[in-house]
């Protein structure tokens, strides 16, 4: 087994108004990768890169060992990919579709597509354009599902999706990945998706990556110190401070790198923490875009 | 080249495009039967042979602008994330969309044909002008999908279309200037000449060059979503 499913290194593309900047991205086999990143950051740039769909003008682009874009068809055999501007056929059935994949992928599992058909209330001799958009993606995931890829590429799976269809999507999608194990890379703008489903986190703006690691170590590094400063007292050199707000008495810091020992280090010289915030991925997700957007280092 | 994936996707095309091609083959063969009743009529022929070339242009710009609706659609991204190369997604839309039309075109074109040869009152004489006209249509449609898969764009593409089919009757009444083939269409026996060879032969070599010029662009392309 290779120990990566994909490989990025130095990837650029170039377009008028838009430029993918040199792009290191590592996906461990078996991991699931969350890219986050608001719209227009290059999430989808990177993912059609990954498909082989857009050709990187720079780096070299590796996916489950195949080379990418010459050896494109190869590994999508192995690829279950579903993208949020992706449709199916409106005029013919999910069992039409299902038949059509299963001509194609020899690893299509017909036992599995029809356990999903159950499990995502979907009807096989339903015609695709008689379905609402959430039972759409359902029937995209199944198709990218079912084919039993190593990869399995979402972008964007749940845009455009209303909030219960967007929970179904999700709760069905992460009852999937929990049945086995998948290397899964899923980009989203939204944190709360990427927060449940992924075990890896890449924040990616302006075309670059800006921070990747675990989601435990994203969780565990980033808090925010609300602090009280003496009077003629400055406020200490603390680790990875990414943003200082609040006032020059009462500041709140938000650090990346925090530990237990930044709250002793604070209380050794006077200053009282009031309090230490746990921060949710979306705050993690924008300070660490302003941050870096205000050329701060992270 | 993935040929089982190639034949896969031209198979495809021709099960979503069942009706129309069946319907397209009902309607001319009706019209046909029409015109071969009707004891060499002239208006009942050139009406025949308006709803004819109507189906064929239709059908073919139909057929041919897939690529155009496969993206409007968003189909696309579904096509090209099995697995193939977009050399290979080019030469299952150019050779299924070619295979559709040519079905319905060389039937219509025997069909005609055999209209001329063996209803009675049509003169001989017509056969190299329809067969001219014809293969005409089929590279007006072999245009039409030049653009459609290079510049994947609704408006080039409705844009070539138009200008195709009103070139036909332009073309048409250029052809049957020449006194060897506008001259010889009344004739009771079929008088093949030079000149219709030679634009017979123009005709197929700017399909051929149509398809390669295709096949370049493509091969070149760097973003296809």
């Amino acid at each position: 087994m290779i120990d990566f499913a994909v490989e990025f290194s130095g990837v650029t593309k170039r377009y008028k108004h838009f430029t993918l900047d040199c792009i290191d991205l590592k996906l461990p086999t078996g991991c699931i990768l969350g890219l986050v990143g608001a719209n227009g950051a290059g999430k989808s740039t990177t993912l059609r890169i990954l498909m082989g769909l857009v050709h990187q003008d720079a780096g070299t682009v590796e996916v489950l060992g195949h080379t990418m874009p010459d050896q494109q068809a190869l590994a999508k055999l192995e690829i279950g990919f579903l993208s949020e501007d992706m449709r199916l056929y409106g005029a013919p059935t999910l069992e039409w579709h299902m038949n059509f994949m299963r001509s194609i992928y020899p690893h299509w599992d017909g036992a599995y597509a029809n356990s999903l058909l159950g499990r995502f209330d979907l009807k096989a001799k339903q015609r695709i354009k008689g379905m609402s958009h959430g039972q759409r993606v359902k029937a995209a995931l199944l198709l990218a599902l079912a084919r039993r890829p190593q990869l399995l590429v979402l972008d964007e799976p749940t845009t455009g999706l209303d909030p219960i269809a967007r929970r179904e999507v999700l709760g069905e999608l992460m009852a999937v990945l929990a049945d086995e194990e998948r290397t899964v890379l899923f980009s989203s703008h939204n944190t709360l998706d990427v927060e449940q489903i992924s075990d890896q986190i890449t924040f990616i703006d302006r075309g670059r990556i800006v921070e990747s690691a675990d989601k435990e170590a994203f969780l565990d590094r980033w808090r925010r110190l609300r602090l009280v400063l003496p009077p003629n007292t400055r406020l200490p050199g603390l680790p990875g401070v990414v943003a200082i707000g609040g006032s020059s008495r009462l500041p709140v810091v938000t650090t990346n790198r925090f530990e237990p020992a930044v709250v002793s280090a604070c209380t050794e010289r006077g200053v009282a923490v009031q309090s230490v915030d746990v921060m949710t991925l979306e705050e993690i997700f924008i300070a660490s875009v302003e941050s870096r957007r205000e050329g701060g280092a992270l | 080249m993935n040929i089982a994936m190639v034949k896969r996707l031209i198979w495809k095309d021709w099960y979503l495009n069942r009706a129309a091609i069946l319907f397209s083959l009902i309607g001319g063969m009706v019209t046909l039967a029409l015109v071969a009743s009707s004891h060499g009529s002239n208006i009942v022929m050139i009406l025949g042979l308006i709803v004819i070339v109507t189906i064929l242009i239709g059908m073919g710009s139909m057929v041919m602008a897939s690529a155009v609706t496969e993206r409007k659609q968003q189909t696309l991204p579904f096509v090209m994330s099995l697995p193939i190369s977009y050399v290979e997604y080019t030469t299952a839309k150019i050779v299924g969309s070619l295979l559709i039309f040519l079905v319905l075109w060389t039937v219509m074109l025997v069909d005609i044909l055999a209209t001329i040869l063996l209803a009675p009152g049509f003169p001989h004489g017509l056969i190299p002008f329809v067969v001219i006209m014809s293969v005409e249509i089929l590279m007006s449609t072999c245009l039409v999908t030049a653009v459609a898969v290079t510049t994947e764009s609704q408006g080039w593409t409705v844009g070539v279309a138009q200008v195709g089919a009103l070139s036909l009757n332009w073309i048409g009444w250029w052809i049957v200037r020449f006194p060897d083939i506008g001259g010889a269409m009344r004739s009771a026996t079929v008088r093949w000449s030079g000149t219709a060879t030679a634009l017979l032969s123009t005709e197929l070599a700017a399909i051929a060059l149509l398809l390669a010029i295709t096949f370049f662009i493509q091969a070149r392309k760097k973003d296809f979503i």
